[in-house]
């Protein structure tokens, strides 16, 4: 009896931040992933970044893909509204719709982006794993010039 | 003002003033002028601390030995002393007046106050007269940190100044005088402390320099317009106390506090001088000597010390290949490589490999094991020697008696050298022997200007049979001394009768050998050469060609004497090295190297002393180091070499010749190795004997970097103008 | 602020730069060209100078060359300094070192007579300006100017040891002592003519004894050890 109580008081003291369920949780994602698309042009346009529109779209899709296996509602609201500077966000996959997480990138991201508040290099950033690993072997290290 | 000859004509005398006067310039400049039996020494005291030294040392001496610094402008530990700065003066207790440490001579029981009242007055009143004549521009003086006038104003000045010009009369003021491409002048700045003129009066052996008129009017400089040219004219620019005397081709380049110094080694003759390469952004801005008494004590040579400008002239920045219609094309590494392993493939086994004046220990030993690994051996250096198995035996191509000890001989015959221009700073060896040491010098050759007298034998070959079978007379010269010295030219032994030449004189040399001395010096030209016979190369660029290569790697190799006639038609060359210079023209694919103060790279001298340079800046462009670029090679040919790192390089240096990588050290072959026993089958043929670098003007451009320097560019036209100059004065003279 | 400026330019430049210094060569002057050989009789002389010194210190004898040479050219063109070092085997730079340090050395034409009124204290005391302007007008002359016809050349020097007998006046090697006015007069008209008057004091003495006749040693000096008795006796002990 006991026991049940101490489990009943844990799941009331998890209260949500904004989505109550699953469903609310991935319309959020869904949202933010939308925002996030259909600035992508005009975030390219003002800070004048050396990729195209398509890539921009390709790595939105890609930091939300990374996220994809976040259950937990409260993580998936925070990521949407703030969260961690690389971020999150959901996967849409047509025929798994129903049952997978729709994270969200930012809305914090988003707006700082929007409003420029940041700079070339923040943005820049999200390709920073695109960079070649540094080479190991002797000849590539004499072809790049790295000793 | 004490002149080195009057000393040594005062000190024949052996009046006890005089032997104080020649000792004091003695102990100053040779340090193996010990006295048969040791005097006992004196006690004296500096500030009350007690210190014992040999009679005749000086109070500054005395003071330097416990460590308390007196501050001087005029005096040099290496030059003779003059005692005109006054800033060292000092109180000796009991004496009524101040005395100027540097020319003082310890007396027993003295009581020396280097920081009392008296001395500081003593101090601050010199220091105030000094800058009453001496402009306050360190702002835009280029001696402003490195100045020993600022930096002794601070220490020892007084804190205020009396000078007040009422009048605006102005202070005095100088014309400056022009003295060269290499050395500014500002004269107002001088304070005449004269260290310029002992130098090219001792050192340098020219008395270009001097002071004229007196007082107020005195002037430091030549006394018609003339310039100042010497190969070893920079040093005066580090002697200056002040910024009278600057870099010309460094002025308003930097701050001494912008830069950043690297402590390597000259590579452009075969001294192996020290250097401090200063840099900043990755660029070289001027070359200093560093200290190094076995070396080049702190002087430096011109060549050595201006020619850094050649370092950004004239570079590969890529790597190229010569298209089919005949032109050097830029490409990436990774084309240039293929297009030489596949020659390399093509080759069979017909592979040579030339080492030049510039090349490092390092890339010659990496470019030995590639050839050896691809089934060739033919290495061979590109400054010739004698043929035959002469260089078998590690002394028969040393200067055997080293650098140093060159200043303790009391005979010495050049054959067929000019040290003056081939090696500056063993010709200032010799001249102190000459100088303090009473030498007896002669040569064999053209008759050329040392900057000291000598005795012209004649140019004539076979002088040196005479000389050698001790029919002649300069043999009992050599024969009575204590210390003999022969020295050979390198260039000398590529004649067709070299061997004979070598033999003839080594067979002497063991004659004249003492236990602790061998008399047999070879005087190189080359950076590399030592180090190259050292790993296993073989001289002579006729060997290689013998052999018909299909693939010829030139490490360095500019001298010219190589040309794409003497090759076969299909041969592909493969230049590595630093500069678009003879040796790129001629290749076919070019792969851009490491210049000296780039790399990390073993530089053995003509003593045989290993040493290194350390990288300042990093290669230009796509530029490599040149091992790296045989590692790299190896490894598209398929035969990889054992090392990847610089470390694993080095112990393989190590295990082909240990002495490579004792830096620093000299490793003097070992006594009881016997020259060559072969006798020599052929015969010394007569005929004149002649040297490359005659005069001054031959001397500025003898390698890549130098022929790129735009400054020695701007000394060969200075040397050539005042040349002009005297010819014409002496037509009109004539006339 | 402009006023001052304008003032500091006004006033003299650097005083130093007025005159070229002593030693000077131009360019324009031809001094390195003049021939230069000392005469047979000068040649002896020379190699009797030689033999003071010895062997090994020739280089001693380079100051009195150096003046036997201007005495036989008037001054010293470089010419000169080369043949003395030449002749001593010493760097030409060290002998024009020398030249160009010592005053007495002239190093450009000066006129046939050279004078040097003396202008140092004692004399100036005893009236040496006036010594000095008469010369000036009569020779119409400037300080450190040579005349047109190279007879003159006049000059102020710093006390010739003469002060006894001031004021002075130095010609060439001689010395014309206690002057007046009416004396150089007499003296420069006398050089005007060629003809050199007897050096020496012109206030009708001897030397450099009072001119009121001696004040001192009018009698017998005293014996040695005079007055000295009271000192040689054995003191007391106290």
């Amino acid at each position: 009896m006991a026991g049940r109580e101490v489990v009943k008081r844990a799941v009331q003291q998890v209260r949500p931040i904004l989505s109550v369920n699953r469903e609310e949780a991935r319309k959020r994602a869904l949202n933010l992933y939308k925002a996030w698309y259909r600035q992508i042009p005009y975030i390219v346009m003002d800070y004048d970044i050396p990729m195209s529109v398509e890539q921009c779209r390709a790595k939105l899709r890609e930091q939300f893909i990374k996220n994809r296996s976040v259950t937990d509602i409260r993580v998936i609201d925070m990521l949407v509204i703030k969260v961690c500077p690389i971020l999150p966000l959901l996967f849409i996959k047509e025929t798994q719709l129903m049952n997978i997480q729709l994270l969200l990138q930012g809305q914090m991201e988003l707006k700082e982006s929007v409003e420029i508040w940041k700079q070339k290099g923040h943005i820049m950033r999200y390709w920073k794993e695109s960079q070649d690993p540094k080479p190991t072997d002797f000849l590539s290290k004499f072809i790049q010039g790295i000793n | 003002m004490i002149r080195a000859p009057l000393v040594k004509a005062l000190g024949a005398l052996g009046s006890p003033t005089h032997q104080i006067a020649s000792r004091a310039v003695r102990t100053s400049a040779v340090v193996a002028q010990t006295p048969a039996k040791a005097p006992e020494k004196i006690e004296v005291f500096v500030d009350d601390i007690p210190v014992k030294v040999l009679p005749g040392t000086t109070v500054l001496q005395a003071a330097a030995e416990i460590g308390v610094e007196i501050p001087r402008f005029c005096y040099h530990e290496r030059l003779a002393i003059a005692g005109n700065c006054r800033m060292c003066l000092v109180e000796v207790e009991k004496s009524p007046k101040p005395v100027a440490a540097c020319a003082m001579p310890v007396m027993k029981g003295w009581r020396i106050k280097t920081n009392s009242d008296l001395t500081r007055k003593a101090r601050e009143g010199v220091m105030e007269f000094l800058l009453m004549n001496h402009p306050l521009d360190c702002p835009i003086c280029d001696q402003g940190g490195e100045c020993d006038l600022q930096d002794q104003a601070m220490a020892f000045g007084s804190d205020r100044s009396r000078f007040t010009d009422i009048n605006y009369t102005g202070k005095r003021a100088v014309e400056d005088k022009d003295i060269g491409p290499l050395v500014k002048t500002v004269m107002t700045r001088c304070i005449h402390c004269t260290r310029c003129v002992r130098f090219a009066s001792e050192v340098a052996g020219v008395d270009d320099l001097g002071t004229t008129g007196r007082g107020n009017d005195m002037q430091i400089g030549t006394y018609v317009e003339k310039l100042f040219l010497t190969e070893l004219s920079g040093n005066v620019i580090d002697l200056c106390p002040v910024g009278a005397l600057t870099n010309k081709p460094y002025s308003f380049v930097a701050r001494p506090w912008e830069i950043r110094k690297v402590s390597s080694i000259d590579v452009l003759d075969a001294v192996g001088s020290n250097i401090v390469v200063s840099t900043r952004t990755n660029e070289v801005l001027r070359i200093l000597p560093r200290e190094n008494d076995d070396v080049n004590e702190e002087w430096l040579a011109d060549k050595s010390r201006f020619a850094c400008d050649g370092l950004k002239r004239q570079r590969l920045v890529a790597p190229m290949v010569r298209m089919p219609n005949g032109e050097l094309q830029a490409v990436e590494w990774e084309g240039a490589l293929i297009a030489v392993a596949k020659a390399l493939k093509n080759a069979g086994g017909q592979i040579a490999g030339v080492a030049g004046q510039l090349a490092d220990v390092e890339a010659m030993v990496a470019l030995k094991d590639l050839v050896n690994r691809l089934g060739g051996e033919n290495l061979v250096t590109e400054q010739d020697f004698i043929k035959g198995s002469g260089i078998d035996v590690r002394s028969s191509y040393l200067l055997n008696s080293s650098i140093a000890g060159l200043a303790t001989t009391d005979a010495v015959l050049l054959v067929g050298t000019n040290p003056r221009y081939e090696a500056p700073l063993v010709n200032t060896r010799l001249r102190k022997a000459f100088m303090h040491n009473e030498m007896q010098l002669a040569s064999i050759g053209p008759n050329i200007d040392l900057s000291y007298e000598h005795k012209n034998l004649g140019a004539d070959a076979s002088l040196i049979k005479d000389v050698c079978s001790g029919s002649h007379e300069f043999s009992k010269v050599l024969e009575g001394a204590k210390k003999p010295a022969i020295i050979i030219g390198a260039d000398l032994l590529a004649r067709p009768d070299g061997a004979a030449i070598h033999a003839t004189i080594s067979e002497y040399c063991q004659k004249l050998k003492k236990a602790d001395w061998n008399p047999f010096n070879v005087l190189h030209n080359s950076a590399s050469q030592v180090g190259a016979f050292d790993v296993g190369y073989q001289p002579g660029l006729q060997r290689m060609l013998q052999n018909q290569p299909k693939v010829l790697f030139l490490l360095n190799a500019d001298s010219g004497k190589l040309t794409r006639d003497q090759l076969p038609k299909d041969c592909f060359v493969v230049y590595i090295g630093s500069h678009g210079d003879n040796g790129a023209s001629i290749a076919d694919a070019v792969l851009p190297g490491a210049a000296y103060t780039e790399k990390q790279g073993i530089y053995v001298n003509t003593e045989g002393r290993a040493q290194q340079t350390l990288p300042g800046v990093s290669p230009p462009g796509m530029a490599r180091e040149d091992w790296k670029i045989l590692r790299a090679l190896s490894e598209i040919v398929g035969k990889p070499l054992a090392y990847d790192t610089l470390d694993e390089l080095r112990s393989r240096l190590d295990d082909i010749a240990p002495h490579l990588t004792r830096l620093g050290e000299l490793v003097p072959a070992s006594n009881s190795e016997a020259s060559p026993q072969t006798t020599p089958n052929k015969s010394i043929s007569g005929g004149a004997i002649d040297v490359k670098l005659k005069e001054l003007r031959d001397y500025f451009m003898t390698d890549a970097i130098s022929r790129a320097s735009p400054t020695m560019a701007k000394c060969i036209s200075a040397v050539n103008k005042q040349q002009r100059q005297n010819e014409e004065a002496k037509q009109s003279a004539a006339i | 602020m402009y006023g001052i400026v304008k003032g500091l330019l006004q006033l003299p430049g650097r005083v130093l730069l007025k005159q070229p210094a002593r030693w000077k060569l131009d360019t324009t002057n031809m001094y390195d060209k003049l021939k230069f050989e000392f005469t047979e009789q000068n040649l002896c002389r020379a190699k009797e100078m030689l033999t003071n010194y010895g062997e090994k210190e020739q280089r001693g004898a380079l100051l009195p060359l150096l003046d036997l040479a201007q005495r036989q050219y008037g001054w010293l063109p470089i010419t000169a300094i080369k043949a003395v070092a030449d002749m001593l085997k010493v760097d030409h730079f060290e002998a024009f070192e020398v030249a160009s340090f010592y005053t007495m050395f002239r190093m450009r034409p000066e006129g046939k007579f050279r004078l040097m009124v003396c202008t140092s204290t004692p004399c100036f005391l005893r009236g040496s300006d006036v010594v000095l302007n008469t010369c000036k007008e009569v020779l119409n002359l400037n300080e450190n100017e040579t005349s047109s016809d190279m007879q003159f050349t006049l000059r102020t020097v710093c006390c010739y040891g003469a002060c006894a007998n001031a004021p002075v006046l130095g010609v060439n090697d001689d010395i014309y002592e206690d002057l007046t006015v009416p004396a150089v007069e007499d003296i420069l008209s006398c050089l005007k003519n060629d003809v050199i008057p007897p050096a020496g004091p012109r206030a009708g003495r001897f030397c450099s004894e009072p001119v009121s006749g001696p004040t001192t040693l009018l009698c017998p000096p005293t014996p040695p050890g005079y007055c000295m008795q009271e000192l040689c006796k054995p003191k007391k002990k106290c």
